[in-house]
């Protein structure tokens, strides 16, 4: 069996090891997807006072402290059954869609975009930033620094005034908003929608006009009919603060819809022997393996999928973006992964116009932002969940009498999308690698595409390194012995 | 000057401990900053000052860890927080800043303190780890002193 292996960073913690194996007809047989798992976390938290959570949770992850800060403040709510204020939740959720906007900025623009903006047979030194600047214009590369460093401030000023958030409170927020500061933040959510709006135009003159890209959007290489999840509000429109976990089928049906809480109830966790990780499938339909269709429990939690499971868009201009979307595709849910960066793009515009809605709320700036818990436990527990960038947020921790943790478990974004991540790099294989032909740079970019679509929070290997692709492939004849290898 | 690092991955968090303890010796005239990852977020803290320097962990595998370094640009890819994976390497970063017209320090120079990885959370030092504090601490004094 000869083996192709795609071992893009072999030093940095939370790189992902693909191995792609192919059969002695050349034809892609296997793909394994193995990652570093977030080990000893429970053990790390259990003893510790449940209110650190929100500051010790943060730091697990560089990139993306705000949304555990988040899912760590709810879940303590919960454990500590205690509700906030309605200015608090709008305070926590306009802070939480700043980060939404820089995050999904940043992505688009650094880390996806390449893959279109520089184009995929571009090298590897180009698919960077530094080729999308190049690309696009020195003032579009201004402005996307620009917006980055207009949602930090609004981050760090509505997150406790510090680098990493820390406002966070079981029942509210530690301190509200007062006039100057939402007038700033009036501004810069103007600004973002304006920005959003940019770059939703530049992905359909650089991206949908070009054939090539379109093609590459609506073809088969990236296609997968799995399940879809999202949090979703009363009316199924998608929330990355709050709501119910929709879960529909590959025609759109509701399968699921069911508040964090009932998470164990709907979720179950398959091992495998290859990984630590396991992989989240849905407990109803149940596990059939790396597999699409409505037999397999498989789903994916992306911004994709959280379009697919909303009926509509809670803002103006997002809902016209959305109903563009699914008209160019005929209809949702929809399952051609790579359409996952322009859903990426539309949750950018609905985090911008729902920023700018809060900070016109009259309620926001209210000095009523917190609810002081009784002190009581909740001896079932306290699980919050938000929508992280990458996908389905679960925090869920169990306290003794004195507020001490005895148990936790977190379900990342990414974690949800483990299988689909698995299955999406194999469809692309097997589309691409026939026959025994020779990888080539571009093939094997566009096999990294199908994962760097997902923006997994493990590896996203290429664009991050000095100006090389440092991608390393190895083709193996049965014996395992080395046949030709690229790159590294 | 910014320690970089991962504040509950043990060894990871090294670039942070020293960060702590060059902000306890220094004077006036140094800013000193702790970041939970690189890349751009790195390369954007590093706007408007004269000259920098960046301590990360690294796992070159290659040397014993404790050993302290002052890294080229060749052994970037053995630090573990200077690139991050969701934008850019810290060269890419600083390029990207530098085109869109950012005044950047003239010198930016990266120290590089070696570990051993490890998947478990933990908020301690190894010993060996913990015993080359000091000589990074220097090490980042030595380097902004020299100016070159």
């Amino acid at each position: 069996m000869a083996r192709i292996t795609i071992d893009p960073i072999t030093r940095l913690e939370g790189h992902g090891r693909i191995e792609i194996f192919l059969d002695d007809a050349g034809e892609v047989e296997n793909v394994f997807f193995q990652i570093p798992e977030l080990r000893g976390f429970e053990r790390f938290v259990v003893g510790r006072p449940a209110e650190d959570m929100p500051v010790i949770t943060n730091r697990i992850c560089g990139v993306c402290p705000e949304a555990h800060h988040m899912a760590a403040t709810k879940a303590l709510d919960d454990l500590f059954m205690v509700d906030p204020p309605a200015a608090a939740k709008k305070l926590r959720e306009l802070f939480y869609n700043a980060f939404f906007v820089t995050d999904h900025t940043t992505h688009f623009y650094a880390l996806g975009g390449p893959d279109f903006i520089v184009g995929p047979d571009a090298p590897p030194a180009k698919r960077n930033l530094i080729g999308v600047i190049e690309k696009v214009g020195l003032e579009v590369g201004g402005m996307v620094i620009a917006c980055r460093k207009r949602n930090h401030e609004i981050i760090k000023m509505l997150g406790g005034r510090s680098i990493h958030p820390a406002a966070g409170l079981p029942g509210g927020w530690s301190k509200p908003m007062s006039e100057a500061e939402r007038v700033e933040v009036e501004k810069a959510s103007r600004e973002n929608v304006e920005f959003a709006l940019f770059s939703l135009k530049a992905f359909d003159d650089i991206v949908l006009k070009n054939d090539g890209f379109r093609e590459l959007i609506l073809g088969d290489v990236f296609h997968h009919r799995t399940y879809s999840m999202g949090t979703v509000d009363a009316q199924n429109r998608v929330n990355f603060y709050d709501g119910q976990i929709r879960v529909v089928d590959q025609g759109g049906a509701e399968v699921l819809k069911y508040p964090c809480r009932d998470y164990a109830t709907h979720i179950a966790e398959r091992v495998e022997p290859w990984t630590y990780l396991k992989f989240p499938y849905l407990k109803k339909i149940g596990w059939k393996g790396f597999v699409d269709g409505p037999e397999s429990g498989v789903y994916a939690a992306t911004p994709l999928t959280r379009l697919n499971v909303s009926a509509s868009m809670a803002t103006p201009l997002a809902q016209e973006h959305f109903e563009r979307m699914y008209a160019i595709f005929g209809g949702g849910p929809v399952h051609h992964r790579l359409a996952t960066h322009w859903a990426r793009l539309i949750e950018l515009l609905y985090a911008a116009e729902r920023m700018l809605e809060l900070s016109l709320d009259p309620e926001i700036t209210s000095p009523e932002v917190r609810t002081i818990p009784s002190g009581e436990i909740n001896p079932k527990g306290g699980i919050g969940s938000v929508e992280a960038p990458r996908g389905t947020l679960t925090h869920h921790y169990e306290a003794n009498e004195r507020g001490l943790v005895t148990r936790a478990n977190l379900i990342v974004g990414t974690t949800n999308n483990y299988a689909p991540i698995t299955m999406s790099i194999k469809r692309a294989a097997e589309k691409l690698i026939k026959g025994g032909k020779v990888v080539e740079e571009g093939i094997l970019n566009r096999i990294e595409m199908a994962f760097r679509l997902y923006d997994p929070c493990f590896s996203c290997a290429t664009h991050a390194l000095d100006g090389r692709s440092g991608l390393k492939v190895v083709i193996r004849d049965a014996s395992g012995g080395v046949v030709e290898s690229f790159g590294g | 000057m910014v320690g970089i690092g991962n504040p509950v991955r043990g060894d990871d968090s090294v670039g942070l401990v020293v960060a702590r303890r060059v902000r306890e010796a220094a004077g006036d005239g140094l800013v000193v900053e702790e970041l939970w990852t690189g890349g751009l977020k790195l390369a954007e803290a590093l706007v408007g000052f004269e000259a920098a320097v960046v301590v990360d962990a690294t796992s070159t595998g290659g040397v014993a860890p404790g050993t302290v370094r002052l890294l080229e640009a060749g052994d970037y890819g053995s630090c573990l927080n200077l690139a991050c994976l969701h934008d850019a390497t810290l060269p890419d970063a600083l390029c990207a800043l530098k085109k869109l017209g950012a005044p950047l320090p003239s010198r930016v120079w990266v120290v590089g303190v070696e570990i051993e990885l490890t998947d478990h959370l933990s908020e301690e030092l190894t010993p060996a780890v913990s015993q080359a504090v000091c000589g990074a601490v220097e090490a980042v004094f030595s380097v902004l002193d020299r100016g070159e």
